[in-house]
């Protein structure tokens, strides 16, 4: 019953943040100067065929007309379609007004679908890199504050979060792919190419775990529990192992939840500087283009990722440490 | 007993007299990684304000008969006069660098600024209130968490135009709720306290007790941890510039210095590299420093010390 209940409550806690979200994003893109009209019949297109365009796509309606009317849409899940890109493919933005081969336009959800996955397994495979290393050099620092472990995992972080993401991208791709020829770097054609981006977006989230080990390590080590469990005649290896990494692991997920808009921004990044085909470069190309459509259906499943990885990681937490209510 | 007694207050009387501010600034300049990253710091800050005042070469000026001369000692035809070599067109890379370490560390700052501001002001007020300014208040903080940062940033800046204002601003907007969050935590565990009770019973207003009592005791320990966003934005400025959203051309900053760069990757990996370093080295120095801050922060309120 009481799971039912915080899934009720915090459900509608989420529909209330994605209902937020995508009002600002389309208030703000509404209210900044620039016509996207413009961009889609091209430059060469006379002003009464642009007036006739945007009257015919709602979009001189009142702010709060187009959005009562957008969000209808997006209640019985469509999401709309893009201003910009052909379900066929290829951009045909500064195409002349008066060209007859564009075909229908791409629904904005079958292009987030179709790009989603991409993300999703470099997201997951940044995050095993990111682990592997944070995993170790975080419980060993946590261990042993003071000492030599503890400093190594505090210039492991400093160093890591002080590269900047593209910096770092540009460099590996030139020393990795360009030099040794080690690895692919451009585009999509296999696994491989996803391992480069992956590691780079590694080199961004591992300070901020390698820190919350250390800390929450140490923190446990210093609690009674322990020094009891020593007591009791548990090994040293399953103190650490079973019992402070455990409790260790709350503050991490935690992190998780918070973190999570940075890791899409160094998605965003590192896919545009390696032409990865995944969410981040649909982003920043829908930004460029102008097509609001596409930029609001990012935003609010990008939202409702965020309420759901939330939800899932303070489930995830109260298993782990029944002690904590939500 | 009296002994004891008149060793022990001078003692705590010493303690008391250093605020809590001073006794993490003092653990900080203790560790060793803070002067590194402090000393690293100045003399960045110091080249970037003095070097391109100093100097007379002008970080604007083409100069085709020098372009892409390597760094000192890097190559063929290198000259004292580019230590740190030529971009494509001809102009000095390390005149280019500080200029954008510059806007760097101006946006930088300033961003962190606003930040503070807003996100001090907002935890404040949701957290002394309480009640339903709070919820309100935290409901907001929450949308404007869940809306990643920088896809909110490209998406205002792609649209309008990227002047430093602009992008100050819209840095400054996106990344406060964290502050408001954590503000809002410490001022709900003071205002509890005896002395909060105390100023209102003699008829502090509310305005007084939120900005001469509580604003005081809070904002320092979380203006120390801004150190690292300093770091963060300064990143997050250049990102803006590589995908051509910063300060705009030919004003020259880290990031679309870095972006001309990776077209001339192969034959000149100067451009590219030589900006990078110079962030790389502010960036580092920062973390250093604010990581320090931060451990100090931790020792002082964990009662070590």
């Amino acid at each position: 019953m009481f799971i039912v209940n915080f899934l009720i409550r915090r459900l509608a806690q989420g529909v209330v943040i994605i209902f937020l979200v995508s009002f600002l994003i389309f208030t703000l893109l509404r209210v900044i100067p620039g016509d996207p009209v413009r961009l889609m019949a091209g430059g060469m297109a006379p002003d009464h065929v642009i007036d006739q365009i945007a009257e015919d796509m709602g979009l001189r309606d009142p702010i709060p007309v187009q959005f009562v009317r957008y969000m209808g849409g997006v209640l019985q899940g469509d999401l709309g379609q893009s201003f910009i890109r052909p379900a066929s493919g290829a951009a045909v933005g500064g195409a002349s007004f008066d060209d007859n081969t564009r075909s229908e336009r791409a629904e904005v959800f079958d292009l987030i679908a179709d790009t989603a996955p991409f993300t999703l397994q470099l997201a997951l495979l940044a995050m095993a890199f990111a682990l592997i290393v944070a995993l170790p050099v975080g419980i060993y620092g946590g261990l042993r504050p003071g000492k030599w472990p503890d400093r190594l995992a505090l210039y492991m972080g400093s160093l890591f979060i002080s590269l900047p993401n593209f910096w770092l991208g540009i460099v590996l791709a030139l020393v990795l792919s360009v030099n040794l020829g080690w690895l692919p770097a451009i585009g999509y054609q296999g696994f491989a190419y996803t391992i480069l981006p992956a590691i780079v977006l590694a080199v961004e989230i591992a300070p901020f775990l390698i820190r919350s080990l250390t800390v929450s390590v140490a923190q446990n080590m210093r609690e009674n529990y322990i020094s009891v469990a020593a007591i009791r005649g548990i090994g040293h290896r399953r103190i650490v192992m079973a019992h402070a990494l455990k409790n260790a692991s709350v503050p991490l997920l935690n992190l998780l939840g918070v973190q999570f808009s940075m890791l899409l921004g160094g998605v965003l990044v590192v896919e545009f500087i390696f032409d990865y085909p995944g969410l981040g470069l649909l982003t920043i190309n829908a930004v460029l283009q102008r097509d609001f459509p596409l930029i609001q259906g990012i935003a609010i499943v990008t939202s409702a990722a965020f309420v759901v990885i939330n939800i899932i990681v303070d489930l995830a937490a109260t298993t782990i440490d029944p002690r904590l209510e939500y | 007993m009296t002994n004891v007694s008149n060793i022990d207050v001078p003692a705590a009387d010493n303690a008391q007299a250093q605020t809590i501010a001073q006794r993490v600034a003092l653990g900080a300049w203790r560790s060793y990684e803070f002067r590194v990253g402090f000393f690293v710091f100045t003399a960045m800050v110091l080249l970037a304000i003095f070097w391109p005042m100093i100097s007379s070469i002008d970080p604007l000026k083409i100069n085709i008969r020098a372009k892409l001369t390597p760094p000192a000692f890097m190559g063929e035809g290198w000259s004292w006069t580019h230590p740190m070599g030529t971009d494509q067109l001809g102009r000095d890379m390390l005149m280019r660098s500080l200029v954008g370490l510059r806007y760097s560390l101006l946006i930088g700052l300033t961003t962190v600024v606003v930040m503070l501001a807003v996100g001090a002001l907002v935890g404040l007020l949701a957290g002394y209130r309480g009640g339903l300014t709070d919820t309100i208040l935290m409901r907001i903080t929450d949308a404007q968490l869940s809306i990643p940062m920088i896809i909110l940033a490209i998406a205002i800046l792609g649209v309008a135009r990227p002047t430093i204002p602009a992008i100050i601003l819209v840095l400054g907007l996106s990344g406060w709720p964290v502050y408001a969050r954590v503000m809002r935590s410490v001022v709900m565990a003071e205002r509890k306290r005896e002395f909060v009770r105390g100023a209102t019973i003699l008829g502090a207003s509310d305005l007084r007790i939120m900005f001469l009592l509580l604003l005081p005791i809070c904002l320092p320990p979380i203006a120390f941890v801004a150190v690292l966003d300093i770091a963060r934005m300064m990143i997050f400025e250049s990102v803006l510039g590589f995908l051509g959203l910063g300060v705009q051309p030919p004003t020259p900053t880290f990031g679309n210095i870095i972006a001309d760069g990776r077209k001339y990757l192969v034959n000149a990996w100067w451009i590219a590299t030589v900006p990078g370093i110079f962030l790389f080295l502010t960036l580092i120095s920062l973390n250093l420093m604010g990581a320090a801050l931060e451990r100090s922060r931790n020792r002082v309120h964990g009662g070590e010390v």
